[in-house]
């Protein structure tokens, strides 16, 4: 196991932000923590870092206990939500920077930085200044500074949550494919569903400052631990007094045999199309259709129409 | 509306590198406004600073009682033979040892409390402690306190008589103890606020990279801190040169300590308008120099700060 965490707590005044967190994250792995804001989910990982000094636990990164080692020195690679460039230096100094703080000999310094520009992308960059970047240049900028000290573990504060939209899924699909390259074992947070089910292939719900699952993706999606897991994972509706994934359910006409109801309303979002429908308990569930299942079954407000669980 | 939708829609994208320091004219204001704007200020400043400069200008080269009249070659003859004179007026031994000592000494008390500056807003910005308050409202004393009676504060502590017994009497040591004291505020408040927007990230991030407190001080924090500095240095400097009341007392009366503000002071108490028109003129000019050569450089420094 590459990073290993055991009963970290972390708490500001009475308030509980970390709360006995035990984990493993395997070696090579890309995890995503994800949860809402304030499920403390950041706090862990500057807990990892040292950034943040913890209350109880231990740290084991590599085999080797962190727990009382000084930030500077858990080679760690820490990426902040606001890329935290120095700005007053050169794309290549930023870069330079860790290895320039390690005393490196100056050609090792220029081969390693000329390495990490082409890995990210910013050869044209190199003497510019982080002003005259981008959102997504100065995460890559941020990405290879953290990346020059060669850490045993990259962190990711929120990566793309200061990009707009286009980038953003541009930057995502950039970071699975760098951290296939060099896997290094790293840890991004994010509040984004989405973003962590096609980034990560570990995934730690948060919330509460617990842990509420780990696992793999596909896993956690098809079998979520606790209700706060499925509901934050994908929306969800209440059918016979469960929660369910609204593309569970489907509709038939009236009399198929199952539970029957009335349509009340009918939302089309391009291919997906939603349902919902009144039942005669009182209950009103949402159903998620593709376009060509709601074309063939040719209902509208006010229909019949009977409802069940798919198969 | 449809441009401010967009601007909000990419907060952290930076504008290309050529238009950094060009905003885009606001939309949302009519520039009928800002011209009327723009023509009251021009009016103002006149009337209280450019004004009175340009007479106290003319009085020094003798401009405006000589030139009524003539014609344009004479009129060119009288202001070289004025300059001469001008001249002749601010290079007198005791001119230009007042406008040096006035020079080394501002210079020196500016560059002093641009490092204390720092060191002081250091500590309100990051520490926390309980009487805080108290070292804010100190700060902003020298604003508020009339500069003669912090010359006679200085001079019953540090005059002949002193009770702490450190006589600084008609020495520069006493004139740079006044000149540190009203100049203070200046370089911490100046700082103050640079320092106080600074996130920390910058600095986690150099610390996480292996960078230990006097190195991300040295190469974080201080770059970001360069303009304020420098400007903070403008003011202080400009306000040292043209301190008076505050060093008349303990700065005594003998030429050592005469600075150029005595000097002047001195000139009128005899009548020599011209002569104490050219010195203030010169005193003028250095202090614009320097002035516009700190904000200049503060300017240069910031650009490659913008966020």
């Amino acid at each position: 196991m590459s990073i290993s965490l055991s009963h970290l707590t972390k708490r500001y005044g009475s308030n509980v932000v970390v709360d006995d967190v035990s984990v493993e994250i395997p070696e090579g792995s890309l995890t995503a923590v994800l949860g809402p804001s304030g499920s403390g989910k950041s706090t862990l990982l500057k807990l990892i870092s040292g950034l943040e000094t913890l209350d109880q636990g231990r740290v084991v990164i590599e085999g080797d206990d962190v727990t009382n080692v000084d930030p500077r020195h858990r080679d760690i690679g820490f990426c902040f939500q606001h890329y935290a460039p120095f700005r007053h230096m050169t794309v290549s100094r930023n870069i330079a920077f860790g290895l320039r703080v390690r005393k490196q000999p100056r050609d090792v310094i220029a081969a390693k930085v000329a390495e990490l520009l082409a890995l990210v992308k910013l050869e044209n960059k190199a003497n510019a200044y982080p002003a005259q970047l981008s959102g997504g240049e100065r995460q890559r900028m941020a990405l290879a500074r953290a990346l020059a000290i060669e850490p045993r573990v990259l962190l990711l504060d929120e990566p793309f949550g200061a990009l707009d939209a286009l980038v953003r899924t541009e930057l995502r699909q950039w970071v699975k494919e760098l951290h296939q390259q060099i896997k290094v074992t790293t840890v991004l947070v994010t509040h984004d569903q989405g973003e962590a089910m096609e980034v990560a292939d570990q995934l730690l719900i948060m919330h509460q400052g617990r842990i509420e699952q780990d696992g793999h993706p596909t896993d956690i999606y098809e079998r979520p631990a606790t209700e706060f897991v499925q509901g934050f994972l994908g929306p969800t509706t209440i059918f016979k007094g469960s929660a369910v994934r609204p593309h569970a359910l489907e509709l038939e006409g009236p009399g198929a045999g199952a539970i029957e109801g009335a349509v009340t309303s009918i939302v089309e979002l391009g291919f997906e199309v939603q349902v919902t429908v009144l039942l005669s308990d009182g209950s009103m569930p949402w159903v998620q259709l593709s376009r060509n299942e709601y074309a063939a079954l040719g209902v509208g407000v006010g229909s019949r129409i009977s409802i069940r669980e798919r198969d | 509306m449809g441009t401010r939708v967009s601007e909000d829609a990419a907060p952290t994208e930076a504008p290309p590198a050529d238009s950094r320091w060009r905003r885009p004219p606001s939309r949302l204001y009519s520039r009928a406004g800002f011209a009327g704007g723009a023509t009251f200020v021009a009016g103002y400043l006149s009337l209280i600073v450019l004004i009175p400069i340009a007479a106290l200008v003319a009085h020094g080269f003798s401009l405006g009682v000589q030139t009524g009249g003539w014609g344009a070659a004479f009129w060119h003859w009288h202001v070289h033979a004025d300059f001469r004179s001008f001249w002749t007026m601010i290079t007198r031994p005791a001119a230009v040892s007042a406008i040096r000592l006035s020079l080394w000494l501002s210079l020196s008390v500016a560059a002093i409390n641009a490092v204390m500056g720092v060191a002081i807003a250091w500590v309100l910005v990051r520490d926390r402690f309980r009487a805080k308050w108290a070292i804010e409202a100190l700060i902003d004393l020298p604003f508020a306190l009339p500069t003669i009676v912090v010359g006679v504060v200085l001079l019953s502590l540090y005059g002949m008589a002193s009770p702490v017994g450190i006589n600084l009497f008609e020495t520069w040591m006493g004139l740079m103890v006044a000149l540190l004291f009203v100049t203070l505020p200046f370089s911490v408040r100046a700082v103050q606020p640079v320092l106080a927007s600074l996130d920390g990230e910058a600095e986690a991030a150099a610390k996480s990279l292996g960078a230990g407190g006097v190195r991300t001080f040295v190469s974080v924090v201080l770059p970001s801190l360069w303009p304020a500095m420098l400007g903070g240095f403008g003011l202080a400097f400009a306000r040292a040169v043209g301190e008076f009341g505050s060093i008349s007392l303990i700065a005594g009366g003998v030429g050592r300590t005469t600075t150029a503000s005595s000097y002047i002071f001195n000139l009128t108490q005899g009548f020599l308008w011209g002569d104490a028109a050219a010195v203030s003129t010169a005193l003028l000019v250095l202090s614009l120099a320097v002035l516009v050569s700190s904000n200049v450089l503060a300017r240069r420094v910031a650009r490659r700060l913008a966020p």
